[in-house]
């Protein structure tokens, strides 16, 4: 499916003297099996534009529409099937007794029979690779394992746009690099992923594309390359590297992952 | 946004007020308002609350908001009281429906007292930050120290109470969409349905709490707290004339409904 976000505006506490407009018209697609990395510094929007992308908040002005269909005449539990989102520390909300009975929470929402609940549960923590802690209780995990199954949670739903938020805040780089390859699984599976992320790297290594924010706008959004050589003082550390060496040896390019540096760097110096 | 025991920021002559004062003289008020047995003496009363209102500068629409939680209460009173009282002249008669006048004096009596009760409370919570009602309470409660009575640590867990019902509210939404994003639906089905569903939340959000105040407490203890004796404050507390004087007006104006 085809995400679409219009012209979209949000105010928090509207009317009051507490008023905060956090999205001040921000259009930009998801397009069907891309990864959409979403950046931008601590409070320009990025939480705010998420949370519009299954309508948990809805638009103060602007549209979202799925597949050009204006998403708001949608069935809500529909919408929500079809684009997952994970929140940020998603572990916070896990509470069923076990593992797999948590991860079962959302499919069995959507009505499914018990044993395409069962399978759907065995597959999304096999994905994560925490299938063996599914008699497990959620709140004996260490935090890495925790964060594995509340995404399984979501992702049980089989969500055609899997959003996620931060997900690998504070998670040790084994566990990172998991992560990464999974949302890269997702997409050869033709699902639809939005990073949100505070690293860089880490986007430049997964996205298709990057939307960046500020203030509640988007201020580039493109393919890697085209947004981080825009601003190569805030772009990943391949990016920096590359662009030091652009003004000598122009003839590098424009690398964005980390291969493709190393690559540029090698041809470069004839290794 | 306001109800009931919320905090109005604004700047006033009342959020100025030695919050020591305002407890008293609420205290003071609300125990008062029991002695007042005329409908005029309560009317009295309640044009000086409401230039109290005024010069704490909540806007009056905000004020008349915060009293919405007790229409209930106000309804339910006027109902049994102008039903069931068949005190006085038959005013109006249906069946066995009968008003009398005395039980719409009596509604009407008791509507004033409940209002004003929630008001004079309301106002000393609307003008009072949280923080500052703690440490007055601290402060009249330190008396009974000598009884081994832990002041300090009470006012303490009120201020932590306090200061968390904003954070758990946060925590609580945050969960609410977490779970909602799976497909809970909090507002299908019976109550029970509905309770039920509250589980996916109320389970996380315990966790979270106990958590919180683990962390809390290390934190504290981290940078070196010790309960309270020889503790001092940051903001000291003042009692000046004009604490004297609202505290003066308010007996006074108690003494005067009293015999009106």
């Amino acid at each position: 499916m085809r995400l679409e976000l219009r012209d979209v505006h949000h105010v928090y506490a509207a009317g009051t003297p507490f008023e905060v407009a956090a999205l001040r018209g921000v259009s930009l697609t998801v397009e069907p099996g891309e990864v959409l990395g979403i950046v931008g510094g601590t409070g320009s929007g990025k939480s705010t534009l998420v949370r519009h992308m299954n309508l948990l908040l809805l638009p103060a002005g602007g549209e979202v529409l799925v597949d050009g269909v204006d998403a708001t005449t949608l069935k809500k539990s529909e919408l929500r099937r079809r684009v997952g989102l994970v929140f940020q520390f998603p572990e916070a909300a896990l509470f069923a007794p076990t593992v797999d009975e948590d991860v079962a929470f959302a499919p069995r929402r959507l009505g499914l029979d018990e044993d395409e609940v069962r399978e759907r549960v065995r597959e999304s923590l096999g994905l994560l690779g925490v299938g063996d802690l599914a008699g497990r209780s959620p709140f004996a995990l260490s935090g890495g394992e925790k964060r594995r199954v509340a995404i399984a949670g979501v992702l049980a739903m089989g969500p055609e746009v899997l959003v996620l938020d931060e997900p690998t805040a504070g998670l040790d780089p084994a566990t990172r690099g998991e992560l990464l390859d999974l949302i890269r699984h997702l997409r050869e599976a033709g699902v639809a992923v939005v990073l949100v992320s505070h690293d860089l790297d880490e986007v430049a290594e997964v996205a298709d594309r990057v939307c960046a924010l500020h203030a509640g706008r988007v201020c580039a959004i493109g393919t890697p390359a085209e947004v981080f050589y825009r601003d190569p003082g805030l772009a990943p550390v391949t990016v920096r590297v590359a662009s030091l060496l652009q003004e000598s040896r122009p003839e590098i390019g424009e690398p964005v992952r980390f291969g493709e540096t190393v690559a540029a760097l090698s041809a470069l110096s004839g290794v | 946004m306001t109800s009931l025991g919320q905090f109005y920021p604004v700047a006033s002559p009342v959020h100025d007020l030695d919050p020591r004062a305002k407890i008293v003289a609420t205290a003071v008020l609300v125990a008062g308002l029991f002695l007042i047995d005329s409908t005029v003496g309560l009317l009295f009363v309640a044009v000086a609350l409401v230039a109290l209102v005024g010069a704490s500068r909540i806007p009056v629409r905000d004020f008349l908001r915060l009293l919405r939680p007790v229409l209930f209460i106000v309804v339910l009173t006027v109902v049994f009281q102008v039903l069931f009282s068949r005190e006085g002249t038959t005013v109006f008669q249906w069946g066995f429906l009968e008003v009398h006048a005395g039980g719409l004096r009596l509604a009407l009596f008791l509507t004033l007292r409940i209002l004003l009760l929630v008001g004079v409370a309301g106002v000393l919570t609307a003008t009072t930050a949280p923080v500052e009602l703690a440490d007055g309470i601290e402060d009249l409660l330190s008396p009974l120290k000598r009884l081994r009575f832990p002041a300090h640590e009470v006012a303490m867990m009120m201020t932590i109470a306090l200061r968390f019902i904003p954070t758990l509210g946060e925590e609580a939404e945050k969960i609410r969409g977490a779970q909602a994003a799976r497909g809970a639906d909090f507002s299908e089905g019976g109550p029970l349905r509905r309770a039920r569903s509250l589980v996916p939340v109320l389970v996380p959000l315990t966790v979270g709490a106990f958590r919180r105040a683990d962390e809390l407490a290390e934190a504290m203890e981290s940078r070196g707290y010790k309960g309270g004796e020889g503790r001092t404050r940051y903001r000291e507390l003042r009692f000046r004339a004009r604490d004297a004087l609202a505290l003066c007006i308010t007996v006074l104006v108690l003494l005067i409904g009293v015999l009106l």
